[in-house]
């Protein structure tokens, strides 16, 4: 028997976020579990990845977790920071091969709305940030990997507000409003999702350990489509759990589940 | 949209590009001496319904104590935007902030700041316009770039097209394909005020650290104030040629050390973490605790000094030099803890 616990949901989403990055990729990083998921990343199997904030950090040396996309730690001895319309200008430029983001509510499509439940005016229930950067990471990068826990609430058919489009309203409808790129997985709690390429609709790429596809199906508000075969997510290793806890988290900022 | 707040004047000033290029052309462009205190230089350059753009990044670099300032002073009317602007919520509850165009208030995985969801949904204040990050900040580059707009791929498809009253899809007329792209236009906003880390007497400024979107700001709007941790001999800057603002810009350049306290500021000090935690977790879901805080922190501080007094005094203030410093990894680091007991509201 191994003596180290066996990932928590929150780890296992690091988790799977660190494996939709390959080695030698520049990584457009937000905050929170992407912080986690690219920090693991880099080292585990992707060391030669090159982080970049939206506030304008690039290419920091290794230290602590940071404690905003502004964090000092996001600019650890770079060789040089970038104005924000020059950061996202990164992304649209064609230099910038992945980045991550989460969202209130994310559809079949892969919108994900970071804006407001309900509507604005008087059907307004609760008012979220806003896009941040979502948008512009969303709508300029090559691939883009979206982050969140699952439930029907959080997965409905159609978000309240699209702040970042995903696959709009599936089909070419993303490349006819003019945007580029999109996104290529949805990782959650549950497993891993991709977009069928034809009508774009989310798709179940590999489900956690514990996972089956009746429990995927009741976490979100639309049906979800099933491959032939079903994949499992191999849990982590060992070694990669205890890099996890002990380098990448250790204070437990952000796979600590609540209540534990 | 009909609006409630916001005037026609202060709609259109933003996008205002000949009212904006006639101001600049009339401002005192002498190269003097343009030191004041930091209540002059708010008293005289932000006035009531003024745009007020949000510096830094939200809580990095940003003119938090000069905020302190313009709540002290009871500014109102103000209009404001800025991306990211998490100070704008406060700054709605308290009353100085009337409508904001937004693009993000929040301080990230702190937390929900309630606050500015009840300033919208009681009508204290309105969104006049809603944007990306990318996109507000193109704006602004615009502006630094003297360009009537850009033209973008941020926005589309979004509905944040229908909340903005600003930017405009077409077809990109030089492209043979269709390729529908965002007109974003150059942003004008009335006052910044910027918090960098030296500047001479003059007003050149030096950015250490991420320029967000401050150097744009400063070529873009109307009034530029300048406040600094250290105000250095002219030849300090001359010699390392590093200042990425020039004096030409700003009409005032205010001495003030820990001038970005509470939040961090690069190569000084790192942030009272739990201030924020107390104020998104603790404060932000009531009107009064709100405002409770602000009185303790901002009316009950004549200066920042008072302010450091409050966050623990020499003690606090050295140990976020050396968090700052260890994370900056200009001191050796493995002695240095960033643990902190975490504010976490006890639930009954």
């Amino acid at each position: 028997m191994s003596n180290v616990a066996p990932a928590n949901p929150l780890e296992m989403l690091a988790y799977n976020i660190s494996l939709e990055i390959e080695d030698d990729q520049i990584v457009y990083v937000g905050t929170g579990l992407p912080m986690v998921g690219a920090m693991l990343a880099k080292l585990t199997h992707a060391p030669n990845i090159t982080m970049v904030y939206e506030s304008g950090g690039q290419d920091p040396m290794k230290g602590d977790m940071p404690w905003s996309v502004g964090c000092p730690f996001t600019y650890r001895k770079s060789p040089m920071s970038m104005e924000m319309s020059i950061s996202f200008g990164q992304s649209a430029g064609g230099y910038v091969d992945i980045a991550f983001q989460g969202g209130a509510q994310i559809d079949m499509y892969g919108n994900v709305n970071t804006s407001v439940i309900g509507e604005y005016g008087e059907g307004l229930k609760a008012i979220l940030p806003g896009s941040g950067g979502g948008n512009d990471i969303g709508s300029l990068t090559e691939k883009s990997v979206l982050v969140g826990l699952m439930t029907p609430d959080r997965f409905p058919e159609k978000v309240d507000f699209i702040t970042t489009p995903g696959w709009l309203e599936g089909g070419d409808s993303r490349a006819k409003a003019g945007l580029m790129g999109g996104p290529t997985a949805v990782v959650t709690q549950v497993g891993v999702f991709d977009f069928e390429p034809v009508t774009k609709k989310m798709r179940i790429k590999g489900l956690n350990p514990g996972m089956t596809v009746e429990i995927a199906q009741m976490c979100a508000a639309f049906e979800l489509l099933v491959p032939d075969e079903v994949k499992m997510v191999p849990a982590p290793s060992d070694e990669v759990l205890t890099i996890l806890r002990e380098q990448v988290d250790p204070r437990k900022v952000f796979t600590k589940m609540p209540g534990m | 949209m009909g609006y409630r707040y916001i005037t026609d004047d202060q709609l259109n000033r933003l996008v205002d590009f000949q009212g904006a290029r006639e101001f600049h052309l009339h401002k005192d462009r002498a190269k003097r001496d343009k030191r004041m205190s930091l209540s002059e230089a708010v008293g005289q350059f932000v006035q009531d319904g003024d745009i007020l753009a949000e510096t830094g990044f939200s809580y990095v670099r940003a003119p938090l104590q000069s905020y302190m300032e313009l709540i002290r002073q009871g500014k109102k009317d103000l209009v404001s935007i800025g991306s990211p602007m998490s100070n704008s919520s406060y700054l709605m509850s308290l009353g100085l902030v009337k409508a904001i165009h937004l693009s993000y208030i929040g301080v990230e995985m702190r937390g929900n700041d309630k606050n500015f969801a009840r300033c919208i949904k009681t009508g204290m204040s309105e969104i006049v316009s809603i944007w990306s990050h990318g996109a507000m900040a193109l704006g602004f580059k615009a502006a630094q770039l003297g360009t009537p707009f850009v033209a973008s791929k941020q926005l589309l498809g979004s509905d944040m097209l229908k909340q903005n009253p600003y930017v405009k899809v077409i077809d990109n007329p030089l492209n043979r394909k269709e390729d529908p792209v965002c007109l974003i236009p150059a942003l004008f906003p009335d006052v910044c005020i910027i918090h960098v880390q030296r500047a001479d007497r003059f007003g050149n400024a030096v950015i250490e650290g991420p320029a967000v979107n401050d150097i744009a700001l400063a070529a873009a709007c109307r009034k530029v104030i300048i406040t600094a941790e250290r105000i250095v001999p002219e030849m300090t800057i001359r010699d390392a040629s590093d200042a990425s603002i020039p004096f030409w810009y700003v009409d005032a350049v205010v001495d003030l050390p820990y001038g970005a306290l509470p939040g961090c500021m690069p190569g000084y000090y790192y942030w009272a973490r739990e201030w924020w935690e107390w104020l998104v977790r603790i404060c932000t879901p009531s009107q009064q605790a709100v405002e409770d805080f602000f009185q303790y922190w901002a009316h009950d501080c004549k200066d920042q000094y008072d302010f450091i007094d409050k966050l623990g005094g020499s003690r606090f203030m050295d140990h976020a030099r050396r968090l700052m410093e260890a994370a900056q990894a200009n001191i050796d680091d493995s002695g240095v803890s960033f643990a902190y007991q975490e504010v976490i509201p006890k639930r009954d």
